[in-house]
């Protein structure tokens, strides 16, 4: 169990994937990549990112930054939200999907296509969920 | 006599207030003068809704209910209230309640509590900042007064622990936004909060309520300026349709008007205005010359300013679902339309519905008319009925003997006029529509006339009473007077009716067309959902299968139905639709059954294709309509309802 966007959350989170999350099953073998975008972190105000990609269904990278860019890779999808955001969606509070129809979460690109992934992301929520139990107050 | 569904005593206890306070629908018409009889001076004054008459009627039901505690700030809205029963008078013409008695039997029970029943409300930083940016008067973490807000924006079973705040200025929106979102607090804003209230007994309710955090209550942004130059209004997010149309009208003009309590900045945003009149005055982006906005993260923009994104487009499909708005609208100078001194409403009676629509169509590829509808026989029969039980008699009249379903209404000048006239065997003039306002309760009385019973033996009882001589019997039996249309209220208002009914404006139709103060009488019944949407009107077959899809569900889940109107848009080419399903918003069991129905008849809806429902309606109203109406929508395949489904499934939970 580890703190939001530590260094220690992309490690354990990676192996975490690798191990418990079936690539057709849980996954749906898709090939993608997301950018998430993290605003207003306390208790600085700060913003950060994580960088997240799957081929057939297998995590290839995950990988956390700061700002709102991430120079390396250009992702499928960025999704953009106040930590608050995301730390109810880590905490089951709020389903990915409500944030997202709610602007709560916003999506650049497509919302059909956004929607669309929903589904075989779940397994990717459940397993960030089932690691994270540190937040910024 | 004295209305059906209202405890008639001078006093209420407690009990009653609450019996009476569940069947508040939170209408809102307390919140505006639009009887001219005077509005809430505590509301007015203090603004928060637990201050108004609505807000008082959602506290007693959670104090009943343990939900909420007394606090030091009960004592003040009890106080802040002097009995006046100018609520008394506007709930009772609407909704045949009387939140005045609420008030009273709430002030006796708070009076009679132990100065230890009430609790201190500890302040936060949260709260200093909020009051750091309106003054200390206008931000509030006060359980009593968050209650208040329950069915209006908060769902019913969350805790208390939210923030009201309350700005007078765009500036202090953008500062609110940018306070909540380095704090990382959701925030929400409000206007009337009707909407919601239809939506939050049902399944709905999780998706667009706020669940935690701020809400923005916008009635202190009151800004209304009349340009008779340039036929426009700039409005601020508190001012309803009522007030605006009423301004406009001293320069003989008229915006294009939701329901009367709508408020005018809100209603463009979620729905672009969803009205009668669409048709000549547009729907969507078509309302507005500009918008002030205020973005997520607290940007004030203005829709003119010419080096932003466009803002006018949306993307389309059927999963373009928003449960909150985009921004919120703060201001918007909205066009105004000329009003006509030759002005008249023509009522066309139809039997059977593919008439009225083949009528109202070719009227709208014309654009020929104003306001032009097709009207249920049960939205007449509850907008003319100054109670429940007359409106019930009334649909009876109308159904049995008369073979009146429908009416084409239209409101237009002289030359429309002849044009519908030349186009129809007969019409409802306004003079009959005037007998049937002011005789509602003698024509509902008769239900067990031999007249009526000789008449409906005609081979169409529609032309001999509207085009025969038999009309003008009808005129003089219904003895048509504001004595006898107030007589049916309670004792102590029947003078003040009298008063209201004898105005030239309560029976004049193009006067209630433009202010919609009628329909809230729908909530009378308690509660009504009314899903549809907008469907292309190229294939009649089509929309009147979709209209049927409709009534089966409410035949299916035996729950009381009906049309309610449709009105083109676009020239014709599209036409709105909303389907009315009446339930008891107390009982699971019914707000199950509305859930079940929302639901299933989007599913339907979109399978059907060719039409844009109402919630993808939502919260599309600052794009133009070229991009939300088209291109017309496809059925979906049997792989996007299943992602439909899942879409649900995440937004309302599994098995939705």
């Amino acid at each position: 169990m580890v703190k939001f966007l530590s260094q220690e959350w992309i490690e354990i989170g990676k192996n975490y994937m690798l191990e418990k999350l079936d690539p057709v099953k849980d996954l749906k073998s898709i090939t993608t990549s997301l950018l998430g975008i993290v605003e207003h972190i306390p208790p600085n105000d700060s913003t950060m990112n994580f960088y997240l990609e799957l081929e057939n269904g297998k995590l290839k990278d995950f990988i956390v930054n700061t700002g709102d860019t991430f120079e390396e890779k250009e992702a499928t999808y960025e999704v953009r939200g106040n930590y608050g955001t995301y730390k109810s969606v880590l905490q089951g509070e709020m389903s990915l999907g409500i944030a997202v129809l709610k602007n709560r979460l916003k999506v650049k690109g497509s919302k059909m296509q956004a929607l669309k992934l929903i589904k075989p992301l779940d397994g990717v929520i459940v397993s960030l969920k089932e690691i994270t139990d540190e937040f910024e107050d | 006599m004295t209305s059906e569904n209202v405890l008639v005593t001078e006093k209420l206890d407690f009990k009653d207030a609450v019996a009476m306070a569940k069947k508040g629908t939170h209408c809102g018409m307390c919140r505006f003068d639009f009887l001219g009889s005077g509005v809430c001076p505590a509301g007015r004054k203090k603004g928060f809704l637990a201050y108004w008459p609505q807000g008082r009627m959602e506290i007693v039901k959670q104090l009943d209910s343990g939900r909420v505690k007394p606090t030091e700030k009960l004592k003040d809205i009890i106080e802040s209230c002097n009995l006046c029963g100018f609520c008394d008078k506007q709930c009772n013409f609407t909704t045949q309640l009387r939140p005045e008695k609420v008030a009273r039997a709430l002030k006796e029970y708070v009076e009679g509590l132990d100065e230890s029943e009430f609790q201190q409300v500890p302040e936060d930083n949260i709260l200093h900042g909020l009051r750091e940016i309106v003054g200390e008067e206008w931000a509030t973490n006060d359980p009593v007064i968050i209650a208040s807000y329950t069915m209006t924006i908060l769902p019913s079973d969350t805790e208390l622990n939210y923030y009201v705040v309350m700005p007078e200025k765009t500036e202090q929106i953008s500062k609110i936004i940018k306070f909540a979102n380095k704090n990382n607090i959701p925030y929400m804003p409000r206007s009337g909060g009707t909407a919601f209230s239809a939506a939050a007994p049902t399944v709905l309710a999780k998706g667009l309520s706020l669940d935690k955090g701020i809400v923005i209550d916008l009635y202190r942004l009151r800004k209304l300026e009349i340009d008779p130059e340039s036929c426009t209004a700039t409005v601020g997010a508190g001012i309803t349709m009522f007030e605006l149309q009423k301004e406009s009208h001293k320069n003989k003009l008229r915006a294009l008007a939701a329901e009367a309590g709508a408020h005018v900045c809100s209603n463009i945003l979620t729905t672009g205005i969803i009205s009668t009149w669409g048709n000549r005055y547009g729907a969507f982006a078509d309302n507005f010359i500009d918008l002030t906005t205020v973005d997520d993260e607290g940007n004030i923009k203005q829709h003119s300013d010419w080096e932003r994104n466009n803002p006018y487009s949306t993307e389309p499909g059927f999963t373009n679902l928003s449960l909150t708005p985009p921004s919120i609208v703060t201001e918007a100078v909205v066009k105004l339309h000329p009003v006509f001194d030759d002005e008249e409403a023509v009522l066309v009676p139809f039997t059977n519905l593919r008439d009225a629509y083949r009528l109202l169509i070719k009227l709208g590829k014309r654009g020929v008319g104003l306001s032009l509808a097709i009207l249920s026989r049960k939205y007449l029969a509850e907008f003319l009925s100054p109670t429940l039980q007359i409106s019930k008699d009334f649909d009876y009249v109308c159904k049995n003997y008369l073979k009146l379903n429908y009416v084409v209404s239209a409101i237009c000048n002289k030359d429309d006029k002849k044009t519908i006239e030349d186009m129809v065997d007969y019409t409802i003039d306004q003079s009959l529509m005037k007998s049937l306002i002011l005789g509602a309760p003698r024509f509902s009385s008769l239900k067990d006339s031999e007249f009526m019973k000789i008449l409906s033996e005609e081979e169409d009882p529609l032309k001999a009473i509207f085009a025969g001589p038999m009309k003008s019997h009808l005129e003089k039996a219904l003895d048509p007077s504001p004595e006898n249309v107030a007589k049916v209220f309670d004792e102590d208002l029947q003078d003040f009716f009298k008063k209201v009914y004898s105005k030239p404006e309560m029976t004049d139709i193009v006067w209630l067309h433009a202010f919609r103060i009628l329909p809230t009488r729908m909530m009378r019944q308690q509660m009504f959902m009314g899903p549809g949407g907008s469907m292309w009107t190229g294939d009649e077959d089509h929309y009147l299968k979709w209209i049927q899809m409709f009534s089966d569900m409410g035949d299916k889940l035996n729950v009381e139905h009906s049309l309610g109107f449709i009105s083109p848009l676009d020239h014709g080419k599209f036409a709105y639709m909303e389907y009315d399903y009446y339930y008891n918003h107390n009982d699971p069991d019914e707000c199950e059954k509305i859930s079940k129905i929302t639901i299933d008849s989007m599913e339907q809806s979109l399978i059907m294709g060719r039409v844009l429902t109402i919630l993808n309606y939502l919260f599309k109203g600052i794009y133009r309509k070229e991009h939300v109406l088209y291109p017309i929508a496809k059925g979906i395949t049997k792989e996007e309802q299943e992602l439909f489904r899942e879409l649900l499934d995440t937004v309302l939970g599994e098995g939705a």
